[in-house]
Order: C-alpha cells, then structure tokens, then sequence
C-alpha cells in the first residue's frame, strides 16, 4: 500500500467514526502502537522570547528545544502521548507539528523550476506521521461552533476597536476567531519588522468561494473529503518568488496527492510552508487561533499579549507569596496571566486610568467566571487586586513589594515621548522605593530605550540592569529590562543634603 | 479586594520612606476557603504590616491576634492557622480612607478607589 493511499484510508476511517458520531481517535490493535512514537513540533513565539519558551518546554515537558534561526520560532520533540500537555505551554502563540525541516534547501535558478521542485516535493513528504498527530490533536479540541467567513474586514474592525474603548465583546470575538493569518496580517501587535511575506492562497481556481451560511458542523457537508487550505510565509531576500506562487503551487499538489478540497475558511487541515533565506520547514497546524489573547476579553488600545506577558513574568522567576505589582497595567494582561500561571503569588494591578482599571477589573471577572465553568464548582477567587493609582507616589509600603512588571507607555499610541522624559525617571524612582532591596527585581517593557536608558543612569545606586531581550512589539523594536534592586535602602531624595537626582 | 494587599498600602506622608495604612470600612466581607499550606503562610508573615493588620482584623472583627509575630512562628502551627485569614478574607465592598492625622491633606491622595473585580453570588 503507498503512502497516499494509507494515509487517505487512515483519514477516511477517522470521518467515517465522525460520522458514527464517535470521536475514537485509536483503535486498539495494529494502530496501538503508533501511539508510541516521537514526533518533531514546531512553536511560534513572541520574538525575543525564544529561550524564555525554550525554558518552559523543558521544565513542563522534558524537552530540549531548537531555536530556530527564523526567529520566534522553537522545536522540540515529544512522544505523541504528551501531545495534550503541549497545548498547556503558556510561552506559546501557535504550535504546529513538523512534516519535514531542509536546513539547506538548494533552490534553483528561475522561478519556474523552484515551483515545479515544489509541487514535486508534496509527493514526496513523509505525511502519515504527522496526519496521525493531526488527527489525535483534532479530538483535543472543543467542538466550535462554525465561524462566519471571514472578510478582510474583520482584522480592519479589530483595529478600530483597539483605538476606542469599546467593550464590545460580540466584536473584538469576532476578531479575535478571525483566521489566524489575517490578523496575523493586520494586528498591530504581530507585524514582524523583517522584511516578510505571508500569503494564504491556494490559488484563485482553486479556492472555494461558497459563503458557509450553514453553521452546523463540518462531518455533515463534507463526510468523504478534508478540506485544507496551505499558507505560506516567506522570509529572505533572495528568493525569486513569491509566497503566493509558492502557496498556489505547492497547494495544488498537495489537492493532487490527498484528493483534498481546498477551502480557505472552513479547513480541516491547514498545511504550513515557511522559508526563511535556506530553511524551509513544512508543518501542519495545530491550532486554530492564535492563543495570545487568551485571558483578555475586554481590550483596550495597547493591551499586551498573553504570551508576551509571561515571557516578562518567567523572566523574574516568581517564587511562592512573592508580591507581583504592575503598576501601570492597562487591561491587565500581565497581573492576569501571572494570577493564573503563578497562582501562589500576590498579584496587584494598577494604573492612573480608572477606564484601564474597569477593563482590568473586567478580565478578571471573565477570567474568574471561565474558571468557574471549566472546573464546575465555584472557584473563590484569584489572588490578584485591581486599584487606581498614580505611579509617581504609589500607596505602597516602602520596600513591600518583590516584583514589579510592567509594559511602560512607549509614547508612541499612549502618553508621548516628551512626557517620558519626566515619566520614566520618576517611576524608576518610585520604583526603587516599593520594591524589596536585595530581593527585589523588575522586568520593564518598553520602545523608549533611549529615554529608558538615560533614566537608568542616574539610579545605579538602586536598579541594577541584569539582562535586556530584543523584542519585537507591534512592528516596533522594543526592550525587556531585568533589574535588580540592590541592597541599599530607599532615601528620599531632599534627605540627601539637597542633591537630586537631574539630568 | 485581599486583606493582604490592603495590609500593603499606605499613604506617604511628608518626606521619608515611611507611610500611613489606610483606614478601612468594609461593607461586605467574605471568606474564602482555601487550602491551608504553613509554608506560604510562614512566608508571608515577615511580609505584613502588624500594626496595621491587627486594628483591621479588629475593626472586621475577625480573630484574636498577638501583638506582634511569634517567635518561631514557623513551627506554630496553631498561629500560622490564624494567619491563614489573611489568604482567605476578601474585602468586597468598602472604603479606604486617609487615617485621621492632623496634615495638610491637600497634597495627598483623598480616596483610593477600589476596584472588586468579582461577583459576590
């Protein structure tokens, strides 16, 4: 028996138990011990983040991980078993399970032979393993309800969302369900500043154009056949085509081997082809949507991805009833997401902005009510507090808190690069006086590292920079800085003979 | 709002580190059965305020507190349960306001507002 022809029977099985309405996924028997083998993942991750990722693989699953020159993105290997586990990573925005890596992929010369090696190349792939992965991560996930199709609207909506305050929860789900790669086009937050290319056509022809008005699951349209679409990212500057030429070409082959349909809303199977420079690295997805809003159904103009804010969390290593302050947390992204990752912790959200603080207070209901459901039993609460206050004298005890973390105005959508100039020094002052000597640490985000870095200067005898990560934060360069505050206790400035701290 | 972050705010007043707790009037308290672990509770009592601590437990009229930690109150497993209120009790309505000093007020903050972000049914 081919390949092809297992691989399609193995697939057919699969929709013919759909169809019986039971989601029995391995049969005991000859395909018991396929349960067994290892299989290759692929991660993508905030960039600058890939070893604070790497750092949770390994401590959640036991794995080494390869950080990939493409930046933010991982590997690592696990057995299928732990399969569910890998869904758990929090440093993770979305996961896909690798067909077949090329370090060194020889391209041709002219555009017309590196097409016709790709479409040759769908043939060729060891599919049935990872279609097996495929297959076992589907039962994972919750029957959705069918998605409208999607419009390039959608991701335009979710802008305009961004700039105003509205809560409008019908609208920013519909973003956010919105398929992954158009808002990964659209969001401010995951435009990479490297010179990209990111497609999702199968080709004109090939496409379906149906509008699915019909909401009622996928097994009842299409029993027999998978749908599939295939995206495409290119990165590099020598590549004699483009990302689209790739995609339709590619996709057409794959729609040839698999007697797949192609359908680039409703698909089963999404079909990865990334090629950075020589790399190439052919995946299927295992998720759906982009997992970095996860905790935040109230957002507002700059509200940081889940991902991002516990790459920043790990960063500071929180130990057990350590205190967490974000003193200008916005929605909250970050005080949330340590409330659920780092729920032996003190978390205390706050900000000068009662509107941000409402929104914060918001996402903590939806968390706490989410929970609620999941677990089926009331859950009493997390630790975790959301107050109104102003950074520059901050209603803390002096030397009470062990963490601050916090992403700073950049000036650029919120506050101003002028006003940072009297901002920053003044909060790193506040700072340093809240946060625990010796002990303390804080990890601060922010785009103004000139101005940041100037501020810094002058607190040498307080903050003690340990580490930068270069991230990429809505197609801005941006800096985490991990602090430490020294041993030396907190002095009013005016207690210091009349010096202070200028320019 | 956790009893243990308001034991973490204080008002500043003047020059120096040192600060002033706010006064709390609690509307509506609840306690939170959460699992009792010594060791976090041994950690957290070097982290808590005790003045300021023993007039709230005593405006809430929560339990009888010494006047200040036990020696070796990492071993004291009867102290460390009473503490274990400080993980438990979640103040849902209330207000905070400035102590009642003779200071010139207008400089300071008047009224932290306070933000319970969870339904109380």
């Amino acid at each position: 028996m081919s390949d092809v022809q297992e691989a399609t029977n193995q697939l057919l099985d699969v929709n013919l138990h759909e169809n019986q309405e039971s989601i029995q996924v391995m049969e005991s028997g000859p395909r018991s011990e396929s349960e067994q083998f290892q299989v290759t993942i692929g991660a993508t991750v905030p960039t600058g983040f890939e070893q604070t990722a790497a750092d949770e693989v390994t401590e959640k699953l036991g794995s080494s991980c390869q950080i990939s020159r493409d930046r933010g993105k991982i590997y690592f290997d696990i057995s299928v078993e732990s399969l569910a586990q890998v869904h758990c990573l929090r440093s993770v925005d979305n996961l896909f399970v690798v067909v077949q890596e090329f370090k060194d992929y020889q391209f041709k010369e002219t555009k017309e032979e590196v097409l016709k090696d790709f479409e040759e190349l769908a043939g060729k792939l060891p599919w049935s393993d990872p279609l097996k992965v495929w297959k076992i991560n589907t039962s994972f996930k919750k029957k959705k309800t069918k998605r409208k199709k999607i419009n390039q609207n959608s991701g335009k909506e979710k802008i305009d969302n961004g700039r105003g305050d509205k809560t409008d929860e019908r609208d920013v789900k519909k973003a956010f369900t919105s398929n992954p790669l158009d808002s990964h086009i659209l969001d401010y937050y995951e435009n990479p500043a490297i010179k990209e290319e990111v497609s999702t056509l199968v080709g004109d022809d090939l496409a379906s154009c149906k509008d699915e008005t019909d909401e009622s699951s996928k097994e009842e349209t299409n029993p027999e056949v998978l749908k599939f679409r295939v995206t495409c990212n290119r990165a590099g500057e020598k590549h004699c085509f483009s990302s689209n030429e790739a995609a339709r070409d590619f996709g057409g082959a794959v729609q040839e081997y698999f007697k797949w349909k192609a359908d680039m809303t409703n698909f089963d199977v999404e079909v990865l082809l990334n090629i950075h420079d020589h790399e190439i690295v052919v995946g299927i997805a295992l998720t759906e949507e982009s997992l970095h809003r996860r905790n935040i159904t109230h957002f507002g103009p700059t509200t940081l991805r889940s991902t991002v804010a516990y790459g920043m969390l790990r960063l500071c290593a929180p130990q057990p009833t350590d205190i967490i302050v974000d003193p200008m947390c916005g929605t909250g992204a970050i005080p949330i997401e340590g409330a659920t990752e780092w729920s032996n912790c003190y978390h205390i959200a706050g900000d000068n902005n009662p509107l941000a603080v409402n929104r914060a207070a918001n996402n903590i209901s939806s968390l706490l009510s989410k929970s609620q459901i999941k677990e089926g039993r009331p859950s009493w609460g997390l630790p975790i507090d959301a107050v109104q206050w102003d950074i520059c004298s901050l209603p803390l005890r002096t030397g009470s808190v062990d963490i601050i973390v916090t992403d700073m105005p950049f000036g650029k959508r919120m506050g101003s690069k002028k006003r940072n100039w009297n901002l920053y020094p003044a909060c790193l002052r506040e700072m340093s006086r809240v946060c625990r000597p010796g002990t303390g640490r804080a990890v601060l985000l922010t785009q103004d590292k000139k101005c940041f870095t100037k501020a810094l200067s002058g607190m040498g005898h307080v903050w003690r920079k340990v580490h930068t990560v270069w991230v990429n934060i809505g197609g801005l360069h941006a800096a985490v800085y991990l602090l430490k505050r020294t041993p030396q206790a907190f002095v009013h400035p005016s207690e210091q003979d009349g010096e202070r701290t200028l320019w | 709002m956790k009893l243990f972050t308001y034991n973490l705010l204080s008002l500043r007043v003047g020059v120096g580190p040192h600060g002033f707790p706010l006064h709390l009037q609690a509307t509506k308290v609840h306690i939170n059965p959460e699992d009792f672990n010594p060791d976090s509770v041994a950690h957290m009592i070097p982290k808590v305020e005790w003045v300021a601590f023993l007039e709230v437990t005593n405006t809430l009229h929560l339990i009888k507190l010494p006047k200040g930690p036990i020696h070796g109150h990492e071993r004291d497993e009867k102290f460390l349960r009473k503490m274990h209120i400080l993980q438990e009790t979640d103040v849902l309505e209330g207000i905070l306001q400035r102590p009642r000093l003779s200071f010139n007020w207008s400089k300071l903050i008047s009224v932290i507002q306070m933000h319970c972000a969870f339904s109380t049914s």
